[in-house]
């Protein structure tokens, strides 16, 4: 029965009333728990140990059978076919990945069309797909599982879920298993994928920072399976709805908005920029009126470097002074996060930003902030 | 020459033996295995009937056969293949449990359902375990084929038993020293055949890491 009337014609997954109490256990895993996920759309399910996730995921492709309520995937209840039918109709990537050690990387990524019964062609075909599409070298495809490195068994792993082309995918603690570099590389190309496939995802993690950069929308539950918070990423981070879930996001709640925010989005400033043959009394006035002791010198979108007031003062101009370089630079497509990094470790306190090498503007630590207090 | 048709023909009876022993315990242990693996309890008490069997000593076995079924290849038999169950199910079963519970459980997550999962996905990665199994099978079977010498049979184990009878004559020495080497030399021979099947069955399971 339905409790959640609100339900949107571009449902693609509903969880009406689940619940889930594993025998032997008084308290249940999941209470309760209404959700529903929109066609095309990514939902992160984040929280702490014990807080249901991995379970509600599970359910979702009946590995685990929920003890009440329902699980509707585009119009049909998940028990209305036998639970292996279901699945070969849901990708699957679990933390470890699990590739199949005794098969080839093309037998691997095979494997559904090969339970469904494709032919021949149409998988072979579909592999030269998915290799371009996840970026598999295809010299890889005839290797073993245990020649690849954790990033590329990854994508493998990626490639295999999408093989037979479903429109719902389940991942749980996906880019876990490797380290920071590979996991960031893994995150970005998630993110080109679903601009190019727009698939219907659900993800679970129990890194907020992950959450908050895939998800469209994120769910935040809380041990038992309670949702404490379910909106975008950038709601949440601007008005959490409980101490909980302020808490799980972590004191640099502020911060991690910024990350959500583009450079490109912003005005940037011009900064105290001078041509190179600008003299020393123009070059005390941009000082002063842009309220600093420094100097950059550029013309026609270059940068050349910046140099201290007290070195044009005793030079009495910029002849013969030795420009220095900018040592952190941001590009437009940066978020205001990086640039906070930059502006915070830079000797001038600002930082620079281009596009393509050209120079567009600075900015300052004022400018930033304003963003937030917004 | 009568002498090489002879050592060709008990050598043969040797194969024949061993492989029939082999085959026959290697498709009981897999139903064995099988019902261990789906119904864990009964797991223990397999092992230990399988145990005992394994410890009867091979003469007392055979001795205890012969008023029932004779001296015949079903006597050799009946004592060959239950000396292979406890070593064949034990791997079987183990080779199975070391199969990855990630990949169980992304089997199960793409659509697999159990039976085919057991073919498809878990017995062919459990197969080095399993041929290990059937190596040591093998291979101790080939040296209780010549016990059976003494009851009629023995393939190669029958020119030792012969020359056993005449230690005192040259001729036995001769005759202990060829049975015993070529039982050797087959059972060398039948490991290393059992190592390439392996090899040639799981390619792989050899290639390096790239990490």
């Amino acid at each position: 029965m339905r409790h959640n009337a609100a339900v949107s014609a571009n449902s693609m997954i509903e969880l009406s009333d689940v619940s889930k109490t594993f025998r032997g256990t008084d308290s249940p895993a999941v209470q309760s728990l209404s959700l529903s996920v929109e066609v095309g759309e990514t939902v992160v399910l984040v929280g702490p140990s014990g807080c249901g996730k991995t379970t509600t995921l599970k359910m979702i492709n009946r590995l685990i059978e929920p003890t009440s309520g329902s699980i509707v995937i585009d119009g049909t209840s998940v028990t209305d076919l036998p639970a292996h039918e279901l699945r070969r109709g849901i990708g699957y990537v679990i933390q470890q990945i699990g590739l199949f050690p005794h098969r080839t990387i093309r037998r691997n990524i095979a494997t559904v069309p090969g339970l469904l019964g494709w032919e021949k062609g149409r998988v072979a075909r579909r592999i030269d797909e998915l290799a371009e599409l996840v970026d598999i070298n295809p010299d890889m495809l005839d290797r073993y599982p245990s020649e690849l490195s954790g990033g590329e068994r990854q994508r493998i792993g990626v490639a295999r879920a999408l093989a037979a082309d479903p429109p719902v995918l389940l991942m749980d603690e996906p880019f876990g298993a490797v380290d920071p570099i590979v996991r960031a590389r893994l995150q970005e190309g998630l993110l080109s994928l679903q601009e190019r496939l727009q698939k219907t995802i659900v993800l679970v993690t129990h890194d907020i920072d992950e959450a908050i950069l895939l998800g469209d929308r994120v769910a935040i539950l809380n041990v038992g399976g309670h949702l404490e918070q379910y909106d975008t990423p950038a709601e949440i981070l601007r008005s959490p709805a409980s101490p909980f879930v302020a808490d799980f996001l972590g004191s640099d709640r502020g911060i991690k908005r910024l990350s959500l925010i583009p450079i490109r989005d912003i005005e940037l400033e011009h900064g105290p920029v001078v041509r190179p043959d600008a003299d020393a009394e123009e070059i005390e006035r941009v000082m002063a009126a842009t309220g600093v002791d420094w100097i950059a010198v550029g013309s026609d979108g270059q940068l050349d470097g910046w140099t201290p007031g007290a070195d044009v003062r005793s030079a009495g101009g910029l002849a013969g002074v030795a420009l220095r370089p900018f040592e952190t630079t941001l590009d437009i497509s940066d978020s205001l996060k990086e640039a906070l990094d930059a502006v915070v470790s830079s000797h001038t306190s600002v930082a620079a930003v281009f596009e393509d090498g050209r120079y567009l503007g600075m900015l300052s630590i004022d400018t930033i902030s304003e963003e937030i207090v917004q | 020459m009568n002498n090489a048709d002879a050592i060709w023909d008990r050598t043969l009876e040797h194969v024949y033996l061993t492989a029939l022993a082999v085959g026959i315990g290697l498709v009981i242990s897999l139903v064995l295995s099988v019902i261990a693996l789906k119904w864990r309890p009964t797991y223990q008490p397999i092992t230990w009937v399988t145990g005992i069997l394994y410890t009867i000593p091979s003469l007392a076995l055979f001795a205890f056969l012969v008023p029932v079924t004779g001296l015949s290849v079903l006597t050799a038999e009946i004592g060959l293949v239950s000396y292979t169950l406890l070593i064949l199910i034990r791997n079987i079963v183990t080779g199975i449990d070391a199969v990855p519970v990630d990949v169980l459980e992304s089997a199960a997550g793409m659509g697999y359902t159990q039976g085919r999962r057991f073919w498809d996905i878990e017995l062919p990665i459990a197969v080095p375990v399993i041929i290990t199994g059937i190596r040591i099978a093998t291979v101790t079977v080939i040296g209780l084929v010549t016990v059976t010498s003494l009851i009629g049979l023995g393939g190669l184990g029958f020119f030792i038993l012969r020359g056993l009878q005449n230690f005192s004559s040259p001729i036995g020495t001769t005759q202990i020293f060829i049975g015993t080497i070529l039982s050797v030399v087959l059972a060398v021979a039948a490991d290393v055949s059992l190592a390439g099947i392996e090899r040639w069955l799981t390619p792989w399971a050899n290639r390096g890491a790239a990490e």
